[in-house]
C-alpha cells in the first residue's frame, strides 16, 4: 500500500478499470433501484420520483408478508437439509485418503460446470409425476402388488388399488429438493475447510478419554467446526432466499419465492417501484444476517483478546 | 514376565510397502518410566499409537494387564495419552477438560468434582480450574493434558514427546516434575522421545529403536556404558570409533591402526573375520601437552563449556577425535596454539568393542 501512495499513476492504472466497472454495473444500477423504490408509477411507461414510502408500506400487506415468510421458511428448511446432508459428506472427504480428496472435491463442484437451467430441467425430468423417481416407485409398487397377490392378499388393496405417483412439482417438497440440490456445494465446501483445519489429535484425545464416536462428534468435532457450519449456513441461506429459477420451474408458480414476485413486478405487473422496494428489502435482510454474524465474530474475538 | 503391565509381542506395523515397526517385543513393568527412544521415523510414535489403540498392528499382539487388546478400540483401553500437541479441548474450561474422561465413565457428579479437584491439585492448577485453554501458557496446557489423562486412573500413561513443545528452561524443570509426578501416582509412564538426554534423565528403562527395529533395551546406565552396537553408542551421547584391524577371538589384544596394539580388559568374543570397532567416549580420554608418551596428536579447537571443554584433536593417523577435558586441564589447553603437538591418553578399561 505504501508503494501505491508513492506511485499514484500505477495505483490508478490498476484501480480505475475495476472501480469503474463496479460503479457502472453495480453501484449505479443499485442507485437506480434505490431511487425507483421511492417513486410512483404515473403511466404505463413513466415513473416519477416522489420520495414516497408507500412501496415499502406495501411490504406489510398480508399477501407479501406470507410470501416473505414462505421464502424464509423454504430457505431455512433447505439450509437445514443441506447442513444435515452436507456435514457427513464433508467429513468423508476430509477423512478420505489424500489421493482421493481432489477427486471427491471435483465431484462436489462438478454440477457447477453445467448450466443451472439445464440442471433444473433435468430435475423436472426426475421429479415429475411421470419422472424417474416415480417410475422407480411404480416398479417397486408393481413388484409388491404382485407379491401380495402371490401370497393371496391381492384382494385387500393393502398398498392401494393402483400406484399413485408422489407429486413433487408445484409443491414445497419439489422446491426444497431443488434448492438443496443447487446449493449443497456451498454447504459442503466451508464445512470441509473447517474439518481440514481441525487438529486430528482433538478427536483422538476424545476417544482416548473413553468417549464413543458419536459422543466425540457431538462434544468435540461439531463444536470445534461450528464456525465452518455457521459460514456454510449463511452462504447457503442467502442465495437460497433470493432463488428465482428453482422455485419458478419446480414450484410451477404455486410455490413462489420473493424473487418470483419481484420478477412479476418488473414484467407482468409493470410496477417497477414496488419491485425495487422488494429487491432492496431482500438486500436489507441479507445485510442484517451478515451484520449479526460479523458482530458475533467480533465479540468472540474481543473475548479471547481479553483473555489473552 | 506375566506381571508385565504392557506386553508388546512380535509387533509389526506396515503402511503399504513401508514397514514402520518390525517384529518388536517389549514388556513394560508396573510403576516404571519407560522411554521409546530413536530418531524421527524410527517407529517409536507408531508403537505408542498402537498401545493407545489408534493403530492396529499388522502382525503380533499387544497385551495390557495380560489381556489381549490388539483389536480393542482406543476408548475401551485402560491407558490414557498426553498428546504432543496436548489436544486440550479449546472450547472447554480446564475443569471441563479434566472432567471429560470421567463423564465418559458415567461417574456420579460429586465423584467427578472430587476427582477433578484432586487431579488439578496434582498438577498445581487448582486456581486455573475455570480458565479457558487460550488463557494458559504452553506449560500449563500440558499440565491440563496430564491432569485430564491421570484423572482417569489409567493403568499406563502414554506421553508423546512430552517436552518437545516447551522452551529449554521449562523443559528441564518439567523433566524433574514428571518424574516426581510418576512417583506420586505410581502408574507406569511410557514416553516417546527423540532426545537421548531426556530419556537417560527420566526413564528407568529405555528402548532404542532404529528403522522400526528394537536395537537395545536396557536401563540408562547400561545403555551408556554397554551399548549393543555402534548406532546405540553414537545415538546415546558422544563417542569416538577406532577401527579394529586385527584381532583373535578369545584374546584381549587387538590392533587399532590409530592407537597401535591395544590390550583390553576382557577378551574379544566376536567371530574371526568380523568388522569391529573400538568405541571410547570422550570423557575416558585425556589431552595434555606432548611429553613423548601416549598417542601423538595435533590440537584442534577447544570448545570451552564452563564446567568442561570439548577438545578436538587429530591423531597422527589422521583420525579426528573428540575429548572431554575436565576443568583442571582446560586452562593449559587453552594456552596452547591450535596445531600444537599433544599427547592423548585413552582409558581402555572403558573402551568397548562393537560390531562396526
Amino acid at each position: 500500500m505504501e508503494s501505491f501512495r508513492k506511485n499514484l499513476s500505477v495505483f490508478l492504472a490498476f484501480f480505475t478499470p475495476s472501480a469503474g466497472w463496479l460503479f457502472l454495473f453495480f453501484i449505479a444500477p443499485l442507485g437506480i433501484i434505490f431511487v425507483y423504490s421511492f417513486s410512483e408509477t404515473i403511466s404505463l411507461t413513466e415513473v416519477e420520483l416522489t420520495w414516497t414510502f408507500e412501496n415499502y408500506g406495501r411490504l406489510l400487506e398480508p399477501e407479501i408478508q406470507t410470501l416473505f415468510w414462505r421464502s424464509i421458511w423454504l430457505a431455512s428448511i433447505s439450509t437445514a437439509v443441506c447442513l444435515v446432508v452436507g456435514y457427513p459428506v464433508a467429513l468423508v472427504i476430509a477423512t478420505a485418503p489424500a489421493k482421493w480428496k481432489p477427486w471427491l472435491l471435483l465431484i462436489v463442484i462438478l454440477p457447477f460446470w453445467t448450466n443451472l437451467l439445464i440442471r433444473t430441467y433435468a430435475l423436472l425430468n426426475i421429479l415429475g409425476t411421470r419422472g424417474r423417481v416415480n417410475e422407480g416407485l411404480e416398479w417397486l409398487w408393481t413388484k409388491a402388488d404382485g407379491f401380495l397377490t402371490l401370497i393371496g392378499l391381492g384382494a385387500y388393496d393393502l398398498i392401494g388399488e393402483e400406484f399413485e405417483p408422489i407429486v413433487f412439482l408445484g409443491r414445497w417438497s419439489g422446491v426444497i429438493i431443488g434448492l438443496v440440490y443447487v446449493h449443497l456445494p456451498f454447504t459442503i465446501l466451508p464445512i470441509y475447510a473447517a474439518l481440514e483445519r481441525l487438529d486430528r489429535s482433538y478427536l483422538e484425545a476424545s476417544l482416548d478419554l473413553g468417549a464413543s464416536q458419536w459422543r466425540t462428534f457431538r462434544s468435540v468435532l461439531l463444536p470445534l467446526t461450528m464456525a465452518g457450519v455457521i459460514t456454510a449456513a449463511i452462504i447457503t441461506f442467502i442465495p437460497m432466499l433470493g432463488s428465482f429459477l428453482t422455485p419458478a420451474l419446480l414450484g410451477r408458480g404455486q410455490v413462489d419465492m420473493i424473487a418470483n414476485v419481484i420478477e412479476r413486478q418488473f414484467k407482468g405487473a409493470n410496477d417497477w417501484p414496488f419491485g425495487a422496494a422488494m429487491s432492496l428489502f431482500l438486500l436489507y435482510v441479507t445485510f442484517i444476517i451478515l451484520a449479526i454474524q460479523a458482530f458475533a465474530a467480533m465479540r468472540k474475538q474481543k473475548r479471547s483478546e481479553r483473555r489473552g | 514376565m506375566t506381571d508385565a503391565i504392557i506386553s508388546i509381542r512380535n509387533v509389526t506395523k506396515r503402511f503399504g510397502s513401508f514397514t514402520a515397526v518390525e517384529d518388536v517385543t517389549i514388556d513394560i513393568q508396573p510403576g516404571e518410566i519407560f522411554a521409546l527412544l530413536g530418531p524421527s521415523g524410527c517407529g517409536k510414535s507408531t508403537l505408542l499409537r498402537m498401545i493407545a489403540g489408534f493403530e492396529t498392528p499388522t502382525e503380533g499382539d499387544i497385551l495390557i494387564d495380560g489381556k489381549d487388546v490388539t483389536d480393542v478400540a482406543p476408548n475401551r483401553r485402560p491407558v490414557n495419552m498426553v498428546f504432543q500437541s496436548y489436544a486440550v479441548f479449546p472450547h472447554m474450561s480446564v475443569a471441563d477438560n479434566v472432567a471429560y474422561g470421567l463423564k465418559m465413565d458415567r461417574l456420579p457428579g460429586a465423584e467427578i468434582k472430587e476427582k477433578v479437584a484432586e487431579a488439578l491439585e496434582q498438577v498445581k492448577l487448582t486456581d486455573f480450574a475455570h480458565r479457558m485453554p487460550d488463557q494458559l501458557s504452553g506449560g500449563q496446557r500440558q499440565r491440563v493434558a496430564l491432569a485430564r489423562a491421570l484423572a482417569k486412573r489409567p493403568r499406563v500413561l502414554l506421553l508423546d514427546e512430552p517436552l518437545s513443545a516447551l522452551d529449554a528452561k521449562l523443559r528441564d524443570a518439567m523433566r524433574l516434575e514428571l518424574v516426581k509426578l510418576q512417583e506420586s501416582v505410581g502408574v507406569s509412564f511410557v514416553m516417546v522421545t527423540h532426545d537421548q538426554s531426556e530419556a537417560l534423565a527420566m526413564a528407568d528403562r529405555v528402548a532404542v529403536l532404529k528403522d522400526g527395529r528394537l536395537m537395545q533395551l536396557a536401563d540408562p546406565m547400561t545403555l551408556y556404558k554397554h551399548p549393543s552396537d555402534t548406532f546405540v553408542a553414537d545415538f546415546i551421547g558422544r563417542v569416538n570409533f577406532f577401527e579394529v584391524e586385527e584381532f583373535k577371538p578369545g584374546s584381549a589384544e587387538v590392533r587399532v591402526q590409530s592407537l597401535g596394539a591395544v590390550t583390553l580388559p576382557t577378551p574379544v568374543e566376536f567371530a574371526a573375520g568380523e568388522k569391529l570397532v573400538l568405541a571410547v567416549r570422550p570423557e575416558y580420554m585425556r589431552v595434555r601437552p606432548w611429553d613423548g608418551t601416549g598417542v601423538a596428536a595435533t590440537l584442534g579447537d577447544v570448545g570451552f563449556q564452563g564446567d568442561s571443554s570439548i577438545v578436538e584433536v587429530t591423531l597422527e593417523s589422521g583420525q579426528p577425535v573428540q575429548v572431554l577435558s575436565g576443568i583442571a586441564d582446560t586452562p593449559v589447553l587453552l594456552g596452547l596454539e591450535p596445531g600444537a603437538k599433544v599427547g592423548v591418553d585413552v582409558d581402555l578399561g572403558e573402551g568397548r568393542v562393537l560390531r562396526g
